[in-house]
């Protein structure tokens, strides 16, 4: 790209960490000497108790561009964002920005207690690069967008947090930089200032400003970026366009997510003592039934067991059975648990009118088709018990038999709420 | 590290560059010093406001509000001066009246050491900004000491009347005063920068300067006249060479007469390559500073 169309630059970005404060400080000590005297220090590589915050990170964002930066707690963005800033020197690689820098990091340093809104609104402002006349000229701009109002030239510990929140982003806002670096804050403030926070940064946009925007949430992401980078354990795992990135992370997550039933007791029950070719959870049964290695099945494909299924793609669960005590009028269920909710959904053979008057002992191969599921991109678990009609409680329960992940659409992009379980196919209409 | 806070020439059409990258700049005694005028000069309106800031922050809400800049070296000096009334200090045969000259004494030993301890704990006391903004860190470190010296200058005021309230009104040369405070100051600062930035990863370094200081000031005419009866304690502090910085100031002010001119000299110089020593240290390891705050 030419100089004048690109805004930022990174190529190889990399910072490392001291596990602990002790060996951060000898380590300190120790870099600063050998500056001192032989005048480098090798920041490359890695030493002892020293992990990457983030690994080789390059990409280049054209001027204009706003770029979403994804990944859970730990995954490096706040870092990545810090030295876009300039607070942490990379310790390999280099980035580059073109243009005047803002930063919602920013947003409110230097405000003192003691001193009025008025007062705070020049010492913040100078801080973020502005001239006292550029302050001068965006001051009713900035105290009309933060609705701080009468109270301005009241001493600003008497305003409210989210009066300082707004405060501090108006006066970063107003700064009009090329380049506005944003941490999460868009989370704070009442709806009617987020609104007026997208509406600004929208128009920010609009006139030539690149932002940056760290978040997990999806929803804020996609409201503002055309590209996005995905940073997983201070790598990066995806860098595109937003949409691509949203799907990545989303899967991602699915991953990571601790199904619910794991983080249950199981409930009724006495301990069994089965030896578990599958030890994927925990099992408990009156010792008449048992049921090993749950599989789940693709319908459309050659039927082999799957960890992970399209979305809308149909099915089978399979389980081999084993009867030790003839059973009258056995009833089978799976149920579904999804990473937020247990039992999302129920699959019985009694309500699905599958009836059986008695089953002889021996080993059997137990086959359910669902040929119609509507699950939400996530990470589900099967739970599969057998009962018996007539006994009130179960005769083998096997939580967390199975696990499956339903994947990310590639020509849907399901953004809207993190939390549902269920994909209704509907049709809109507007009378 | 390039400091990305140039107001870069902004030329209309052509916007600023500015690269963070880990390829180690070499920082020499000279280029740090050039760096540190360029960014104390860029940020000079940051330093003003935080100082305004931190100076109205410190008188608000205060029934008697700047009226404490002058109460607190009054009280002080109220002290010495009852002593001396009260007959309890025996200021003996000294040329110099004993409480003007532990008033003084004690001033310019305060100007040292408080000015090293308001550098050295400015970067722990700018965390918030260092960590939230790219504000140059030799501004942060800086931003203190305007405080400190308009502290510094009530105080004159106050000591001052009081020699004049004596009937010991010092010698024309106190206008030569802030020259001469200029080798106790940049000492002070020199230092302070060095423990700004290795206190940030060693808490207990300023701790551990300032007891070195205390001990130190017993072996520098601070509060007694430089002879003493041990002759290695004598030898000391011919050696010391805060002897001269503290020493030869007072007496010029207070008689007219300056003494070991050489060694005054010579100690001089030293306290200015101690201030170079320390921006050269501070910009070497600052770098280091952020993620350690």
């Amino acid at each position: 790209m030419k100089r004048s169309d690109w805004a930022i630059r990174a190529t190889g970005l990399s910072k490392k960490f001291s596990m602990d404060l002790r060996q951060s400080m000898l380590y300190g000590l120790k870099d600063s000497l050998q500056r001192l005297t032989t005048r480098q220090t090798s920041t490359g590589t890695l030493r002892q108790g020293e992990f990457w915050a983030l690994k080789d990170v390059s990409f280049e964002l054209a001027r204009g561009e706003s770029l979403g930066i994804m990944g859970v707690n730990g995954s490096g963005k706040t870092t990545l964002l810090r030295i876009l800033t300039g607070v942490f020197p990379p310790d390999a690689g280099e980035v580059s920005l073109q243009g005047r820098v803002g930063s919602l990091i920013a947003a409110g340093a230097g405000f003192a207690p003691m001193l009025t809104g008025r007062e705070n609104i020049y010492v913040n402002g100078s801080l973020m690069g502005m001239t006292k006349k550029e302050i001068d000229d965006r001051l009713k701009a900035i105290l009309e967008f933060s609705g701080v109002g009468a109270f301005v030239d009241c001493p600003a510990k008497h305003y409210s947090s989210g009066m300082l929140v707004r405060l501090g982003f108006a006066v970063a806002a107003m700064s009009e930089p090329d380049i506005l670096l944003v941490d999460e804050v868009l989370a704070v403030g009442d709806l009617n200032f987020q609104k007026k926070c997208y509406d600004y940064l929208h128009r920010l946009k609009a006139k030539g400003t690149s932002i940056i925007l760290v978040s997990h949430s999806i929803g804020a992401v996609w409201a503002i970026c055309d590209q996005g980078l995905f940073l997983h354990q201070g790598e990066v795992k995806r860098f595109g366009s937003v949409e691509d990135v949203i799907r990545a992370y989303d899967d991602q997550n699915a991953v990571l997510l601790q199904p619910a039933s794991q983080s249950h007791e199981v409930r009724a029950g006495h301990a069994d003592q089965l030896s578990r070719q599958n030890s994927a959870g925990p099992t408990a049964g009156t010792g008449d039934a048992y049921i090993k290695n749950v599989r789940v099945c693709s319908l459309a494909g050659d039927d082999t067991a799957r960890d992970a299924l399209e979305f809308h793609e149909s099915f089978a669960l399979e389980a081999d059975l084993e009867v030790l005590t003839k059973l009258d009028e056995p009833i089978f269920r799976f149920t579904i648990d999804a990473a937020h909710y247990r039992f999302i959904a129920s699959v019985d053979s009694y309500e699905q009118n599958f009836r059986l008057d008695e089953l002889k002992p021996g080993r059997y191969c137990l086959r359910v088709e669902v040929p119609d599921q509507n699950l939400m991109p996530g990470a589900y678990t099967v739970n599969v018990n057998v009962c018996k009609k007539g006994f009130g409680n179960h005769l083998f329960i096997w939580n967390g038999a199975a696990r499956f992940q339903v994947k990310t659409p590639q020509h849907r992009l399901l953004y809207s709420e993190p939390n549902a379980v269920m994909f209704l196919e509907a049709k809109f209409r507007l009378r | 590290m390039m400091s990305a806070f140039n107001k870069a020439a902004e030329q209309p059409g052509i916007l600023p560059i500015v690269t963070y990258s880990a390829a180690n700049t070499r920082v020499t005694i000279g280029s740090s010093l050039t760096q540190a005028v360029t960014e104390i000069w860029a940020t000079r309106e940051v330093i003003w406001r935080l100082f305004v800031r931190d100076f109205t922050q410190q008188f608000r809400q205060k029934l008697l509000g700047y009226l404490w800049m002058v109460i607190g070296p009054m009280v002080n000096a109220a002290g010495f001066v009852f002593l001396y009334v009260a007959g309890i200090l025996k200021p003996g045969d000294m040329v110099i009246p004993y409480p003007v000259f532990v008033l003084f004494g004690t001033y310019l030993w305060g100007m040292m050491t408080g000015v090293l301890t308001v550098v050295s704990g400015s970067l722990h006391a700018q965390g918030e900004l260092i960590t939230r903004t790219n504000i140059p860190k030799i501004a942060l470190a800086l931003t203190g000491m305007g405080n400190f010296a308009f502290a510094l200058a009530t105080n004159l005021v106050v000591l001052l009347g009081i020699m004049i309230y004596i009937g010991f009104p010092p010698s024309w040369l106190v206008l030569l005063f802030p020259l001469l405070m200029v080798p106790l100051m940049a000492l002070g600062v020199g230092l302070g920068l060095i423990l700004a930035v290795i206190g940030v990863m060693a808490r207990d370094m300023t701790t551990l300067a300032t007891a070195a200081f205390n001990l130190l000031m017993l072996v520098t005419p601070v509060v007694y006249v430089g002879k003493v009866d041990s002759p290695a304690l004598q030898r000391l502090m011919e050696y010391n060479p805060l002897s001269y910085l503290i020493d030869v100031p007072r007496t010029l002010v207070m008689t007219g007469v300056l003494p070991h001119p050489l060694a005054y000299a010579a100690t001089s110089a030293l306290a200015i390559v101690m201030l170079v020593l320390g921006v050269y240290a501070f910009y070497v390891i600052q770098d280091k500073v952020a993620e350690r705050l």
